[in-house]
């Protein structure tokens, strides 16, 4: 069975769900989990799965951010990019005579993918070859990058070209920037996913002989400006951001290698009827969901769906706990192990014997500290 | 008003002080000065309502809900004169046609147009078509167009999204300029285009039409001649090439590639 055949049927009777640059980004914040690894590349609806097997997610993109990101976005490119135009001219000196637009998100009305991307291919090429006034801003561009030996569709905001000659990814987000300074954590994942679309941009360029500094390691992100709604736009430098996706990418197991290790009637269907009840049973659902092994990390929490379900899978051992726990008693598997090693009831093996001596150390001090252990 | 009231009262008192004290001249006099003042609070009365009337008229008397959809959004296209986005066109119906255009109303006509056109073809004197983007002489996302317009006005090359909202940039202030007394939606209107042309002036004091105007046929001169040359060429082969409804509402299914030797 080929691995393509292999991940349809892992998937089951559903279309396969796009990756975007924020699950790529995410997924290689955790290269080393089979499941997710597996998941993504068959396209599983993982909030859904999570839900069926009894462990819903507790959070998902709230429709208030969306829409407040959908409007700020169609406002900044609203007539012809004029907004995102002032900004590139006034903050980053694009040259009056460059203004000209073309939109992507559909080509004659047809919105295959293929097509799009095909279509992209050609204008970033002409643009890329006659410089001067061959294009300067391309509206919901389709690109392609390899992830995991598969090719995934992403879909930037805008490329601006012509930046004194270089493409630039332009990104779009409705957190603010106040007094100059915007959230830490939302920036470095803005950096991030611009981080990718930079990587797809050059991968697709040389594609066609261009070398990668035709694309520029600055992204653009334009956010709203203290509490208003009008739009401001900083450079990012997303050269950090490249190398430690290029790595992690590159360490992303072969998909097919992974497939070929599970069974092959292996589904996580969840044989949903025409109302869109789904019928799989949660138990049987369980079951062939473990079948996958995982690499539950607290971070899972804030990045993928199934992270209840791994971590309900986790519990009682220490690789749950965090990094840190795992790294100082990376020999001893169990909670129950750990107590037992600190209250010596339970026999070290060789390689726990550090880890032992350390935890009846810890528990001593505990059982010495005033105040007592609680 | 509150001064002439002020004034009333104490003349009230005056002229009461004064019969008390038995001082008939005083008393007339300051009789005199009552009634005149009273006359004046009473001018100014009168011109208050005025003013409240015609305020809380305006609207009414104006092309209001009254219009069908259609009729309000030729309108507003009619000011601008080029193609333009739903968001601009209700912009537009809202500065210098008063009620505001319903939103939800707008995405379904351009669809609803094709239909009435295909069912009886130019039996209305304007349908509300598409223009077409030069290349693949595909319907414009988002854009809608009057068909009686010439084929080169609706047709969109790269540099045509930048050249309209210049165009529409001028044709507002101008109508600025016309309009007896724009209201605060005109301006701004007005303002949001000239923040985004570069020299239409700038500060929040309300922006000058003529400088705005002045501004965008300044940029207007770098980008039009390259952009009549696209918009001729695609409007001549869409004449050629695409049938009546296709010219007004875009050619989906047939890809139509250019074949001529663009750069």
């Amino acid at each position: 069975m080929t691995t393509e055949a292999r991940l349809d049927r892992i998937r089951g009777a559903v279309p396969p769900r796009n990756h975007n640059a924020r699950t790529i980004a995410a997924l290689t914040s955790n290269p080393g989990c089979a499941r997710r690894a597996i998941m993504d590349a068959a396209g599983v609806d993982k909030q859904r799965l999570a839900a069926c097997a009894g462990f819903p997610a507790p959070f998902g993109q709230s429709q208030f951010a969306i829409t407040r990101g959908n409007a700020f976005e169609a406002q900044v490119k609203a007539n012809g990019c004029a907004e995102l135009l002032r900004l590139l001219r006034e903050g980053l000196g694009l040259p009056i005579p460059e203004v000209s637009y073309d939109d992507l998100e559909e080509v004659a009305g047809n919105t295959s993918r293929e097509l799009r991307h095909a279509r992209t291919r050609s204008l970033l090429a002409r643009a890329a070859a006659s410089g001067a006034d061959a294009g300067t801003l391309f509206d919901h561009p389709l690109l392609r990058l390899a992830v995991a030996g598969q090719q995934v569709y992403l879909e930037p905001d805008l490329i601006a070209f012509q930046l004194h000659g270089q493409f630039h990814v332009v990104e779009m987000k409705s957190f603010a920037v106040i007094d100059g300074q915007a959230d830490g954590d939302k920036v470095a994942a803005a950096a991030t996913q611009s981080a990718v679309y930079v990587l797809a941009l050059r991968e697709l360029l040389a594609g066609e002989g261009y070398g990668p500094d035709s694309v520029s390691h600055e992204a653009v992100l334009v956010c709203p400006e203290n509490f208003s709604n009008a739009p401001v736009a900083t450079l990012v430098d997303v050269r950090k951001q490249l190398t430690v996706l290029r790595r992690q990418l590159s360490r992303l197991e072969r998909i097919d290698s992974l497939a070929e290790l599970l069974p092959p009637g292996l589904t996580f269907d969840l044989m949903i009827d025409e109302a869109g009840v789904a019928f799989r049973p949660a138990a049987e659902l369980t079951e062939a969901i473990r079948t996958v092994p995982a690499r539950y990390v607290p971070e899972c929490l804030a990045s993928c769906e199934m992270c209840y379900f791994c971590r309900d899978e986790a519990r009682g051992t220490t690789a749950a706990l965090g990094r840190d726990v795992r790294d100082d008693l990376g020999a001893v598997e169990t909670v129950s192990a750990v107590l037992g090693l600190a209250d010596g009831t339970l026999t070290p093996a060789d390689e726990q014997a550090e880890a032992a001596a350390m935890l009846q150390a810890a528990a001593r001090l505990r059982r010495e500290t005033p105040g007592g252990a609680a | 008003m509150e001064a002439i009231e002020r004034r009333i009262e104490k003349l009230r008192a005056e002229v009461r002080r004064a019969t008390a004290s038995g001082d008939r001249v005083r008393a007339r006099a300051m009789r005199a000065e009552l009634r005149e003042a009273e006359h004046v609070w009473d001018e100014a009365l009168a011109a208050l309502e005025e003013k409240s009337a015609t305020a809380s008229s305006a609207p009414v008397s104006r092309s209001g809900p009254l219009l069908p959809i259609r009729e309000q959004v030729h309108q507003a296209l009619t000011v601008l004169g080029t193609p333009a986005a739903q968001r601009l066109i209700i912009a537009v119906h809202d500065a210098f046609f008063g009620s505001p255009l319903a939103a939800a109303r707008l995405t379904s006509l351009r669809r609803d147009e094709e239909r009435s056109f295909r069912a009886a073809p130019y039996s209305r004197p304007y349908y509300l078509c598409a223009a077409l983007t030069a290349d693949l002489l595909a319907p414009a996302r988002g854009l809608l167009a009057v068909s009686t317009w010439p084929m080169e006005r609706r047709v969109i090359g790269p540099l045509s999204p930048r050249v309209n909202y210049l165009e529409a940039a001028i044709r507002v202030a101008e109508s600025l300029l016309r309009a007896p007394e724009p209201g605060p939606a005109a301006q701004r209107l007005l303002r949001r285009f000239a923040v985004n042309i570069p020299g239409a002036g700038d500060g929040a004091k309300p922006r000058d039409p003529q400088r705005v105007a002045a501004a965008a046929r300044a940029e207007l001169e770098v980008h039009s001649g390259e952009d009549r040359a696209v918009r001729s060429e695609a409007a001549a082969r869409a004449r050629i090439q695409l049938h009546d409804a296709e010219q007004l509402f875009g050619s989906r299914i047939r890809v139509i590639p250019r074949t001529g030797t663009g750069a």
